[in-house]
């Protein structure tokens, strides 16, 4: 969001130059804080992690258990959330059901980055044939509709369980994981103390290691919080299509995709788990975004 | 005065920035006759482009506050709307820019970029447009005009681009000429020749010119009177001849020493100014060269000189410890 | 230009051969015996002849693929083994409700989404651009399947407007306003993502363009702000926009997907879930074709336009 234009662009020719200069040094005086509501978000994500991880742990009612003398309950003491429409507690469901969303994001991420990432940066260190072929290959998945491959194949590989899904959208995503990375590379890679560093001997793996890898560090860092909200979303909607993991085992999609039903009987069925989507998606995004203008990165779409 | 066609009296530009105000040009006042040449000269930093535009009324238009007077054939500058400003724009007062890359909109035929001024400023139709737009490109000496008409900038060279900002400049026949600049872009061999069109266009126009730049090569031969900037302050101003032969202010010497002459032996060594132009954040209460000068004292660092009267009528400079009056020593 | 659009005519027709290839292998991921996952384990043995005619699935395999891709170019997809009818008829009936839907979603978003970014990129950091950007960012991370839900709760359960619920799908042919009325929620989805990338990819792109010294000279003429951000700034920024909108398609139709199958409106998303929970594998097949060689042709044509908004980009 900070493309706002800084004053030094506004100012034509001389102006500028004297400007960006002043600011410049000015910069570099007041390292600026990336702020309470970046902590807050990071702080709500760290939560739902924990929550996904130790869910066994904490003292929840069981997501499962139906409960028919208490169906469709509104929020209140004795279920914090209330229940749904077959007497199951909406707030177990919901941090149960994150498990889900986690497991697939950092799944999935874990997969494109772990294949996408390397790619993209011996494509653009390497250059040459390697960097063609591969950059031809990408270059084609990337003009496959991703979402609608994933449908298909998912719709095909039965039966459908988690690690699968995971893989398929990791697999998916690791196109778009190569382009970023390798363009950002290809960035650090031209610039004089990388040049300086082969002129010394240093090895191809010391180069990549020292030199690349910690400059292009902070793109992919926001690339990834950004790619897990994206995955994310895209593991909600297969869940909401009825493609993702089977019911009864909670997930926020398949939440929401159940509540379709007893819509107008039970809206905090819908409510809860969206929101609880929504939040986390939100800062996932905001924190991403903000590293990318803390580290003045340039806008990267997924 | 009357015959003035431009009036600068304490023209001071300061912009609105993040650790606080920038005055980039400060108290400049000056007088442009009709059909004059004036160049303003001074290193990168100097002000002048920020001058050069706010004289027209063409800084940005946020966080940027002028105080002063800037009057084109009557009009106050300072202080008008910018809808008021528009009534003047390209009829009255034009400019052209530095980079010719950057200048011209990448994404509309060259046609339709001089167009635009005479349908929309003259109220002319499509047809009569198009044909004066024609005409235009053939006074700068843009070969088949009707080819052209229809290309994209990105299908002419530098020196080509030039004529059409200089055409789109030309396009509502201003009475004044504000060119900024406008070789600097461009190739070396290129760059003699664009500068003769607009000497030879403004005597077939009767326009005013003023020419920015930082080579002093450019406006030796070229203009009437020249205006010596240095941090946003004029430090020397005079006839062309006074400047260059007569100069007082030993930074107005020290420009001339670091400009090649012809007349210099072969690998006649350049000088260079000792120093960097200021930060204009940060100006010090005394003469804003006084850091890079042979010459400062104490009064110097502290006290900011105003201009004074040399012998030379109209020139005029700002030090307290000026070169000698060389008057009377014979120019070579 | 000629050599720039053959060249990219060449990557289509590669990028749709790989397509195929990939929708005709999609059967193959199926485990076990295809016919046996297709008709079942009770089929009668002259269905199971019909099927191996059909797919010459007792053929290698890659002259299976040319029987295929030879019937599918004469536009015969095949018959579905479940609803017995033709799987490319299916989707011609099903293919103008995803356009209908899509096509007003656009129009929705442009038309928000322009005069807002041009509203923000004039006073970048000012109030209406602060109140802009905080909600396109909130917007950006709700997905279509919650806005849906919640639009369906809102307008259709709460204030019960017509049409807009459930399997209240009208056609245009019987009833165009009630057709309109039940395709308005799916089109503010869609319409609703699309704004938010849109508004976002525009204003900042026209921001850096109203940086550009072409911007100055053309002030510098005299013309109104309104003729300088339509004329100068939007038309080199709008090639971001349409690159966002080419890039947008494939995500419009999943949105799509999901709107149709919340309310049951038989467009292609719709009778693709469908077909796979009834195991009607030909036509997921058929949809999946063509729904992927849908978004690479209208990329391809998104490409062209933009060559002709931006005359720099083929050159370069």
């Amino acid at each position: 969001m900070n493309d706002d234009p800084s004053l030094a662009g506004e100012l034509p020719g001389q102006g500028l130059f004297l400007i960006q200069e002043a600011t410049h040094v000015e910069a570099h005086e007041r390292s600026e804080p990336l702020g309470v509501l970046f902590w807050t978000c990071v702080g709500w994500i760290v939560l739902n992690v924990l929550g996904a991880i130790f869910a066994n742990a904490l003292p929840l009612k069981s997501a499962l258990f139906q409960d028919y003398n208490n169906i469709n309950v509104g929020p209140g003491w004795h279920h914090l959330f209330g229940t749904d429409d077959l007497g199951r507690d909406i707030f177990s469901r919901v941090v149960f059901g994150s498990r889900v969303s986690v497991a697939v994001g950092v799944g999935a991420m874990i997969i494109g980055f772990g294949i996408g990432a390397p790619l993209g940066m011996l494509a653009a260190y390497k250059r040459g044939r390697f960097d063609s072929i591969f950059t031809t290959i990408m270059y084609v998945l990337l003009a496959f509709p991703a979402i609608i491959a994933t449908i298909a194949v998912l719709s095909f590989w039965t039966p459908r369980a988690l690690l699968k899904i995971i893989i398929v959208i990791g697999l998916a995503s690791v196109p778009l994981v190569y382009r970023v990375i390798r363009t950002a590379t290809l960035n650090v890679a031209t610039k004089d103390y990388v040049i300086a560093a082969k002129v010394q001997g240093a090895t191809d793996r010391r180069i990549l290691i020292k030199e690349l890898l910690p400059n292009i560090a902070p793109i992919g860092v926001s690339f990834l919080l950004i790619g897990i909200a994206t995955v994310i979303t895209l593991e909600g909607a297969l869940a909401f299509l009825g493609l993702s993991v089977n019911p009864p085992t909670p997930s926020w999609g398949n939440m929401i995709n159940e509540s379709r039903t007893v819509l107008a009987q039970n809206p905090w069925l819908v409510i809860f788990p969206s929101a609880a989507l929504c939040l986390f998606l939100l800062c996932l995004n905001f924190i991403g975004d903000r590293l990318r203008t803390h580290y003045d990165v340039t806008e990267v779409k997924l | 005065m009357s015959d003035e066609l431009l009036v600068v009296k304490d023209l001071t530009t300061t912009f609105t920035t993040n650790s606080g105000p920038l005055t980039a040009v400060g108290g400049v006042s000056f007088t442009l006759g009709q059909n004059e040449t004036l160049g303003i000269v001074g290193e990168s930093g100097s002000g002048k482009t920020v001058l050069s535009r706010t004289i027209m009324g063409l800084q940005p238009r946020r966080n940027v506050t002028v105080t002063g007077s800037a009057i084109i054939n009557g009009f106050e500058v300072v202080g008008a709307s910018e809808k008021a400003k528009r009534q003047i724009w390209g009829t009255e007062v034009a400019m052209v820019f530095q980079d010719p890359m950057t200048s011209l909109n990448p994404v509309m035929r060259i046609g339709q970029q001089i167009d635009e001024s005479l349908r929309v400023r003259l109220g002319m139709d499509r047809a009569s447009a198009k044909a004066r737009s024609i005409e235009l490109l053939e006074l700068v000496g843009i070969p088949s005009p009707v080819e052209r008409y229809n290309s994209y900038p990105g299908h002419l060279s530098g020196g080509m681009r030039q004529r059409v900002v200089i055409a789109t400049a030309l396009a509502c026949s201003p009475k004044l000429l504000m060119a900024d600049e406008p070789t600097t872009g461009l190739d070396v061999t290129i760059q003699a020749q664009i500068l003769n069109l607009l000497d030879e266009l403004k005597d077939r126009l009767k326009m005013s010119v003023i020419l920015v730049t930082h080579d002093l090569g450019v406006v030796a031969t070229r203009t009437s009177r020249i205006v010596v900037m240095y941090a946003g302050r004029i430090v020397e101003i005079g006839d062309t001849r006074d400047v260059f032969y007569h100069h007082r202010m030993p930074y107005t010497r020290a420009l001339l020493e670091s400009s090649p002459k012809v007349s210099n032996h072969s690998h006649t060594r350049l000088q260079t100014i000792p120093g960097r132009p200021p930060n204009l954040m940060k100006l010090a209460d005394g003469c804003s060269f006084a850091p890079r000068c042979a010459y400062a004292t104490d009064q110097c660092h502290n006290v900011r000189p105003t201009l004074q009267a040399a012998d030379e009528t109209g020139h005029y400079f700002a030090c307290w410890n000026p070169l000698p009056s060389n008057r009377g020593v014979r120019a070579p | 230009m000629l050599k720039y659009v053959t060249r990219r005519l060449a990557l289509l027709i590669g990028i749709v051969f790989i397509i195929s290839v990939g929708s005709f292998y999609l059967i193959h991921l199926l485990p076990g015996d295809p016919a046996v996952v297709i008709l079942g384990t009770g089929a009668s043995p002259a269905a199971k002849a019909a099927l191996f005619a059909q797919l010459g699935l007792d053929k290698p395999i890659y002259l299976q693929y040319f029987t295929w891709i030879g019937n599918v170019v004469r536009g015969n997809m095949g018959t579905s083994f479940i609803s017995q009818s033709s799987v490319a008829g299916t989707i011609r009936a099903a293919l103008p409700i995803d356009l209908e839907i899509i096509v007003l979603s656009q129009i929705l978003a442009f038309i928000f989404a322009i005069p807002m970014a041009m509203r923000s990129a004039r006073k970048p950091d000012g109030v209406i651009d602060r109140i802009l950007g905080a909600s396109s960012f909130t917007l950006l991370s709700v997905p279509p399947f919650i806005i849906i839900v919640l639009l369906v709760l809102i307008v259709s359960i709460k204030l019960g407007i017509p049409h807009t619920g459930p399997s209240s799908y009208v056609t245009l042919a019987s009833d165009p306003v009630g057709n309109l009325e039940s395709l308005a929620l799916p089109a503010i989805t869609l319409a609703t993502g699309s704004f938010v990338v849109y508004y976002r990819v525009l204003r900042s792109d026209l921001i850096a363009t109203l940086q550009e010294e072409f911007i100055t000279m053309a002030r510098s003429k005299g013309i109104s702000q309104r003729r300088i951000m339509w004329r100068h700034a939007f038309r080199p920024s709008s090639v971001a926009l349409l690159g966002a909108a080419s890039v947008n398609i494939g995500g419009l139709l999943a949105s799509g997907f999901v709107v149709q199958y919340l309310l049951a409106i038989p467009g292609l998303g719709y009778t693709l879930i469908s077909a796979i929970n009834m195991s009607d594998f030909l036509l997921v097949q058929g949809i999946v074709l063509t729904v992927s060689v849908g978004v690479v042709v209208i990329n391809f044509l998104f490409d062209f336009i933009i060559n002709i908004v931006d005359p720099r980009i083929s050159r370069e």
